[in-house]
């Protein structure tokens, strides 16, 4: 089948781009999601809240502090709190190098945390990424390569996953590492009293101002991402694709993270609701029930899913014993009593609750 | 604090504890046992390196013993407290000890993770008993500063007698909302110093002939520093407790106008007792005229 050299030239290397907007925005949905579920908890959980605050902050600052490097603007001031991080230049540079340490701080803090914790995930996991190669270079095949290769990351991402081992020292390490990166992996954070609107329109608005401030960084941007493509459509390589799928890798294992951290907060948030007692027994569940399981699945059901069936007995035991004391706990099914049953009459047609 | 220690028109403002967490430095040694100790116990029994630990029973006792002494120097080092070596040295030669006594060498593998999470208890449960050991008092009046679990310790302090306050917040206090709050006392009381202290060695020439020359150099900082038990150690909730000292520390300075007032009133003493003095003489010259008429 022949390929119209204007889909080559023109629309082709825009494929892999749109593909990593796409999966960008759906990152950003999840963060915005993620900060209103923290701002909730806020109240009650002001020490897990900062935690995350600062995990935030940590990102941000070394971004922009790894911007400062690649610019060879030098670092005089380095500053982390809780609620604040500060990174000063030794020399004040202008230009195309002051807009690329500020696209590090602006941009940065989505891929490079995830950047760092992917190549901790190619490290320890045992299966082989596939990549797609490239025949015609059009863009219809630009798409479902760029597909192709991120189905076979977050194939690989989810064997690993279902199948972690939690007494193995460095699968618990890249747990620890996705869970935090989930927690702080955001450009702004939530702060104890709202002084102004700080949400996923804010975040895109200071990287709409960023792009407009020089738009001709941008047009060379895109300039060389053009080039990039006829080179490796010249070579007859798949590196451009390659590079962008990069991307997607790095916002798949952004968004799993958030996942993770959100059900986190979910279970924190649910708890809340339970004594003291009930709340300890919730989380205790998760620890026993694992190792129950492995003990079980070690001596008396030796087989070849220990870790995956230890993972799946865990989550459900736990969502179960949640479920349970939400039931009794907060009658939140309504399944106890009937609604009618608690009201009585206080005159005709009316009725008023006990 | 009993009601025959409250001074006249004394009243206690607050009665504070360390925060659970403000001795990490402590406990942190602890978590490190543990996970290098379940560590070990990993290589040796799962991991793909326990071929590695097979050939001699030593090995494993090795490798433990030895990055525990490394961490033990490197964290000595750093906080420039030499217990932690010797305390880490003291864990080791009891472990050891403890194999070659019971003869469990060859079991290694799942004695040191075992000796190491029952070791780690036994500290955090010493550090909890520090950290309750303390009390701190804050009065009107007062800072009465408590601590110790074998030989009690105290320290009160008059709020005219600070000079500085010195507070600090590390992250974990940060997030949990503690801090430490030093008060410095006229005498320095509260006062540390930071040493720090190169040498190095050369040796020049061939075999028959060497010159060994030693450099040496020496900074001495001094830096707000006290025994837990001396200072308002991880209170929490930080910013509150420190306005309120901070607050009480001001109401016991004298203000500009008021030193002003006791310079003028000594002034009008000092003229009185001139003047008396005067009388005094002036009285005693007529009696001298007085006489000598007479």
């Amino acid at each position: 089948m022949s390929v119209s050299p204007i889909d080559v030239l023109i629309f082709a290397p825009l494929a892999p781009l749109f593909g990593v907007l796409l999966f960008w925005f759906i990152q950003l949905l999840f963060i915005e999601s993620q900060k209103y579920q923290l701002s909730k908890i806020w109240e009650k959980h002001k020490p897990f809240c900062r935690f995350t605050n600062l995990l935030g902050i940590i990102y941000q600052t070394f971004c922009h502090a790894l911007g400062y490097t690649v610019t060879k603007s030098g670092i005089s001031n380095f500053f982390i709190s809780v609620d604040y991080g500060k990174v000063d230049p030794k020399k004040e540079k202008k230009g195309i190098f002051e807009w690329t340490s500020n696209a590090f701080l602006f941009v940065g803090p989505f891929f490079i945390p995830p950047l760092l914790l992917t190549i901790f995930f190619v490290i320890i996991s045992e299966n082989r990424l596939e990549i797609a190669q490239s025949i015609e270079y059009s863009f219809a095949e630009g798409m479902i390569n760029f597909g192709s290769n991120l189905f076979s990351f977050s194939e690989n991402l989810f064997i690993l996953l279902s199948n972690i081992d939690l007494l193995h020292p460095p699968h618990i390490v890249f747990l620890l590492f996705l869970i935090f990166l989930g927690m702080g992996i955001r450009p702004s954070y939530i702060v104890q009293e709202k002084q102004k609107k700080v949400n996923m329109l804010y975040d895109l608005y200071n990287i709409k101002v960023h792009i407009f401030k020089k738009p001709i960084y941008i047009i060379v941007l895109i300039l060389f991402v053009y080039i990039f493509s006829y080179i490796s459509v010249l070579l007859n390589t798949n590196w451009y694709v390659l590079l962008f799928s990069i991307f997607g890798w790095l916002s798949i294992i952004a968004i799993v993270s958030i996942i993770i951290a959100h059900s986190i907060i979910l279970l924190i948030k649910i708890t809340d609701k339970f004594s003291r007692f009930q709340k300890i027994l919730t989380f205790l569940t998760l620890p026993i029930s694992y190792g129950l399981m492995r003990v079980v699945l070690l001596f008396i059901l030796p087989n070849e899913y220990i870790a995956s069936a230890s993972i799946l007995v865990m989550l459900i035991s736990t969502v179960l014993v949640v479920f349970l004391l939400l039931k009794i706990r907060t009658n939140k099914f309504k399944t106890t009593s009937k609604m009618k049953g608690l009201r009585v009459e206080d005159g005709p047609k009316r009725n008023i609750r006990k | 604090m009993d009601q025959n220690e409250i001074l006249e028109n004394e009243q206690v403002e607050k009665i504070l504890s360390p925060h659970p967490l403000s001795f990490m430095k402590l406990q942190s040694l602890c978590l490190f046992l543990i996970i290098w100790g379940v560590l070990v116990g990993w290589l040796v029994n799962f991991s793909e390196f326990k071929d590695l630990f097979f050939g001699n029973p030593w090995f494993p006792v090795l490798a433990w013993g030895l990055v525990l002494l490394l961490v033990g120097v490197i964290a000595s080092l750093l906080t420039i407290q030499w217990s932690i070596f010797f305390l880490f040295l003291g864990i080791f030669a009891g472990g050891l000890s403890l194999m070659l006594w019971q003869n469990w060498l060859g079991d290694s593998g799942i004695f040191i993770p075992f000796f190491s999470v029952a070791v780690s208890i036994v500290g955090f449960l010493i550090v909890e008993l520090f950290r309750r050991s303390h009390k701190y008092i804050i009065t009107n009046f007062r800072v009465v500063f408590r601590g110790g679990v074998v030989t009690k310790r105290e320290r009160t302090l008059r709020y005219d007698k600070i000079t500085d306050i010195d507070a600090k917040q590390g992250v974990l206090g940060q997030i949990f909302g503690f801090g430490t709050i030093i008060p410095i006392s006229q005498s320095g009381f509260g006062l540390g110093s930071d040493k720090s202290f190169a040498a190095g060695g050369v040796q020049l020439g061939s075999k028959k002939i060497g010159l060994l020359g030693l450099f040496g150099g020496g900074k001495e900082v001094q830096t707000p520093r006290a025994r837990t038990y001396y200072e308002l150690h991880g209170v929490h909730p930080y910013r509150d407790i420190k306005k309120l000292v901070e607050n009480l520390v001001q109401g016991h300075v004298i203000t500009p106008y008021q030193q002003e007032q006791v310079a003028f009133q000594k002034e009008q003493v000092d003229i009185q007792k001139q003047m008396r003095d005067l009388l005094k003489k002036q009285m005693g010259s007529k009696e001298d005229e007085d006489n000598t008429e007479s």
